[in-house]
């Protein structure tokens, strides 16, 4: 089963590499192996699943539009359950589902444009409610939250109607006989298109933290004090961009205990590019975070993914800094990109939040009651939308009222329902 | 001012009494010389401490010094005497390091080294004092032996939360008096607290700053000391001030937690989800006061990671059969409080604003509790309260934790929770199944006796 590069340490720079050597199928066993191991998480799961997709489309063998959206669907259920707590991955086969739709209805309308305008207002009227139904009722095993995107999903097949009417006919309906028909045609052309689209989304993925940082110096004003709660790869690209036109004071938190005595330095690189750029940093070694609250000016930290409520799906301890900052009436600004939007709402579970491995916490050799006690060490926390005051993407700043708008630019309404932790389709 | 100099939860007690009640060594290098005119005997002791007195203000001036430049430690620059006496007793790790080139100047590179002590702590922290192991050579002179330990164990945090260094204050002020014997031609009530008490009470200081309970027991012993007449026989004063400081451990130590533990459990409804954050003395005799009276009920113990006390009250209420779910930090806090029902917290001191100084952390669970419509309960023993000191956040009142006092690891000890985030307030004042507000505590306090405190 385990694909011939595990036996060396895998990776995902090392599956991409391989991508092109190996078959498709063998890749996405690869990527699915590491996404169950966890070796790959966060923002990489966007650019895995991107990858993995890119090859589906390329290699895999399909010969109209509906096979084509069949294999990328049940390819993606198959990613998005081996991480089921990376709703990113979702997102990002939204989007190349979306994005194949677009492609393919601009490919039918180039084949017959002749009275396609008063057609497919009357055409669509039929076609465009079997498509959103169709995911709705099918079971779901791990969302309980099915209604509130079915919700939704409605208003939008009714805004639908009107304005996106052509994208609404392609899936297995009948409206898209008379596409399949146009397909052996079509098909190379449309392999093409959709390719350099998902390429597009990758450019996507890795330019967000450069254009999330160009907000930096907008946000964050001299002789302030930002806390930084465990800071990613974007919010650290964000000061260090503030950094060079602003000296500012950053306090750092974390959930993991900072030992001083092990001379570990927790978030050295980024301290000392902000140091050197004359910002001053504190790691703050603290559980509780209400005592530095007072001093602080605004928090930022980065989201894994925003919901389509405007919640986040955070690092556990990042509500601790939101709820304080809430208390205090010190703004809190989220960072993260588009992709990470996610047009669901939370799941129960992500409510609750995801349970770690205590063992770093507790040492089991303390005997039986050690071993009798229920330890849970939750690694993951929502933090409600009341709590977050701006959500900065690589679009430029947001705010949750103005989410919907977002996710309508970047999903299409057929694939928001799509739960992706249905089985394969 | 007071503050600055003493430390957070401890400070002004001391200097102020220190200038009221004892004003020869307070009062530095003038009033040491009055002093020795009119006694003779005490020349020597009182000349000391002016000097000692004026070289603290001296290597304080030294250390601003250093800040500003950094590590250009300017010698002595005299100028900073009047600010220093004013302060009535400069920063304790700073004042020690001054006394330690001074005294002894052998020790140059070790000298060096505690120089760092401070100089690693953010600006925007530099206010807030910390703890400090003194050298046992190093100490004054006068410090008694007992009083030594207390302040070892309090500068190592062997002695950790408010109440137990207040009764090992309390025992060492013991030895003190037991030892004590009036000099001819003074008495008891006039010379015992500026003379002994004091140094024995800079020391403790010094070592770690000072809490709230002992501020609130110091004052009430130099007010006991100074209600004696001049005439009254050593022995007998002493006697009296021996069973005083017993009757402050049993009532207001041993007595309290017994009622608040009571007081508390009954609080505690059956089957209820009961929330407590790290461990504290009080939560815990409470939980398993519940147990004893027959009460069932589960606990959430959420836990600070730097402390681990939480992980000792799980192990110990397990052992007494009640159920428990641990969590080592505050990661998940909103879903585990919404299932609580009660949030029990121990208070290391009460302002008068109602505000609780308590264990970092607290202040976050307190706020949780209270959005999450749980109800906030806080105990705490009367000698904590605070009727002077009104504390609006976490900054004003608080100590720096001396293992993390750098930019790369800080860490604040204490948190400030408002009194909008605590339901109520067990004291062991209550009796039955009442508690008070937070905001009640002075008229809690003046209700009862004790006029000192309320």
């Amino acid at each position: 089963m385990p694909p011939p590069q595990a036996s060396y340490a895998p990776s995902l720079d090392k599956l991409i590499k391989s991508l092109k050597s190996q078959p498709y199928e063998t890749s996405i066993e690869a990527l699915i192996f590491l996404l169950k191991r966890r070796q790959v998480k966060g923002d990489d799961c966007a650019v895995a699943t991107a990858h993995i997709l890119l090859q589906v489309v390329a290699r895999s063998k399909w010969h109209d539009v509906d096979q084509l959206l069949g294999r990328v669907q049940s390819v993606g259920s198959r990613l998005a359950r081996a991480a089921p707590h990376e709703p990113v991955i979702g997102n990002i086969v939204r989007r190349v589902l979306g994005l194949i739709r677009d492609e393919a209805s601009e490919e039918r309308n180039n084949a017959d444009d002749l009275g396609s305008e008063s057609g497919s207002d009357i055409q669509s009227l039929a076609p465009t409610n079997p498509p959103p139904q169709r995911p709705a009722p099918t079971p779901v095993l791990m969302r309980s939250s099915t209604a509130a995107p079915g919700g939704l999903q409605v208003s939008k097949s009714m805004f639908n109607i009107l304005s996106a009417a052509t994208s609404a006919d392609t899936p297995m309906t009948g409206a898209s006989t008379p596409l399949s028909q146009a397909q052996p045609a079509s098909v190379h052309a449309l392999r093409t298109e959709v390719i350099d689209g998902i390429e597009e989304i990758m450019d996507e993925i890795q330019s967000a933290d450069d254009q999330i940082a160009s907000f930096a110096d907008v946000q964050i004003h001299p002789g302030e004090y930002v806390l930084a709660y465990q800071p990613t790869k974007t919010v650290e690209r964000f000061l260090i961009k503030a950094a060079t036109k602003r000296r500012f004071t950053v306090f750092i938190a974390s959930i993991d205990p900072i030992d001083p005595g092990t001379g570990e330095k927790p978030y050295a690189a980024l301290r000392k590019k902000l140091n050197s750029h004359g910002v001053t940093t504190v790691n703050l070694a603290s559980n509780g975070l209400m005592a530095y609250i007072s001093r602080v000016n605004k928090v930022i930290f980065g989201a894994k993914v925003i919901y389509q409520n405007g919640g986040l799906l955070v690092d556990s301890g990042a509500c601790i800094a939101a709820q304080a900052a809430r208390e205090f009436l010190k703004p809190v600004i989220v960072l993260g990109a588009v992709y990470k939007f996610c047009p669901e709402d939370p799941s129960d579970e992500a409510v609750i939040g995801e349970l770690g491995n205590p063992s770093s916490f507790v040492s089991y050799a303390g005997g039986p009651e050690v071993e009798a006690l229920d330890i849970e060490n939750t690694v993951t926390d929502y933090i409600p939308p009341s709590l977050v005051e701006v959500y900065i993407t690589n679009l430029g700043p947001q705010t949750r009222h103005h989410l919907a708008s977002i996710l309508a630019d970047h999903y299409k309404v057929e694939d928001i329902g799509y739960s992706l932790h249905d089985g394969e389709v | 001012m007071a503050t600055e100099s003493n430390g957070a939860p401890a400070g002004a007690p001391v200097p102020k009494e220190t200038k009221t009640s004892a004003p020869a060594p307070a009062e530095g290098p003038v009033a040491g010389p009055a002093a020795a005119a009119t006694n003779p005997e005490k020349l020597t002791p009182a000349q000391l401490k002016a000097k000692a007195k004026a070289e603290k203000a001296a290597r304080r001036q030294k250390v601003i010094a250093n800040k500003e430049a950094v590590a250009a430690a300017a010698p002595a620059k005299e100028a900073g005497k009047g600010k220093g006496k004013q302060d009535g007793q400069p920063a304790q790790s700073k004042q020690h390091r001054g006394s330690m080139s001074g005294r002894r100047p052998s020790i140059g590179g070790l000298v060096e080294k505690e120089k760092d002590v401070r100089s690693g702590i953010p600006e925007c922290f530099s206010h807030v004092p910390m703890a400090k192991r003194v050298p046992l050579s190093q100490a004054h002179k006068d410090v008694d032996p007992a009083v030594l330990v207390a302040g070892q164990q309090m500068a190592t945090f062997a002695i950790k939360d408010s109440i137990s260094r207040l009764e090992a204050t309390l025992l060492a002020f013991k030895k003190v008096i037991e030892s004590y014997e009036t000099p001819k031609g003074n008495s008891l009530s006039r010379h015992l607290v500026p003379h002994v008490l004091n140094p024995q009470i800079e020391h403790l200081t010094e070592c770690r700053p000072m809490c709230f309970a002992m501020g609130n027991a110091i004052r009430l012993l130099k007010t006991k000391i100074n209600s004696f007449d001049i005439n009254d026989p050593e022995d007998e004063t002493k006697e009296e001030l021996l069973e005083w400081i017993d009757t402050m451990i049993n009532e207001r130590i041993k007595l309290a937690e017994y009622l608040i533990a009571r007081n508390a459990a009954g609080l505690i409804e059956e089957g209820e989800k009961v929330l407590t954050y790290g461990r504290h003395r009080l939560v815990e005799k409470t939980l398993l006061k519940a147990k004893e009276i027959g009460k069932t009920f589960d606990v959430t113990i959420i836990d600070d990671p730097y402390e681990g006390g939480g992980q000792t009250l799980a192990k110990t209420l397990r052992q007494a059969g009640i159920n428990v779910l641990y969590s080592p930090n505050l990661g998940g806090l909103r879903p585990k409080v919404a299932g609580a029902t009660n949030v029990i917290l121990g208070g290391e001191a009460i302002f008068a604003n109602g505000s609780l100084n308590a264990a970092s952390g607290t202040a976050d669970v307190a706020m949780a509790g209270q959005n999450a419509g749980a109800k906030v309960t806080v105990l705490c023993e009367t000698i904590n309260f605070d009727r002077e000191r009104v504390s609006v956040d976490a900054l004003t009142y608080n100590e720096i934790d001396p293992e993390r006092n750098t930019a790369e690891c800080f860490r604040l000890l204490y948190d400030n929770t408002q009194d909008k985030y605590i339901s109520g307030v067990v004291t062991e004042f209550e009796s039955g199944g009442g508690n008070s507000p937070a905001q009640a505590i002075l008229a809690l306090l003046r209700t009862r006796e004790d006029p000192q405190i309320a």
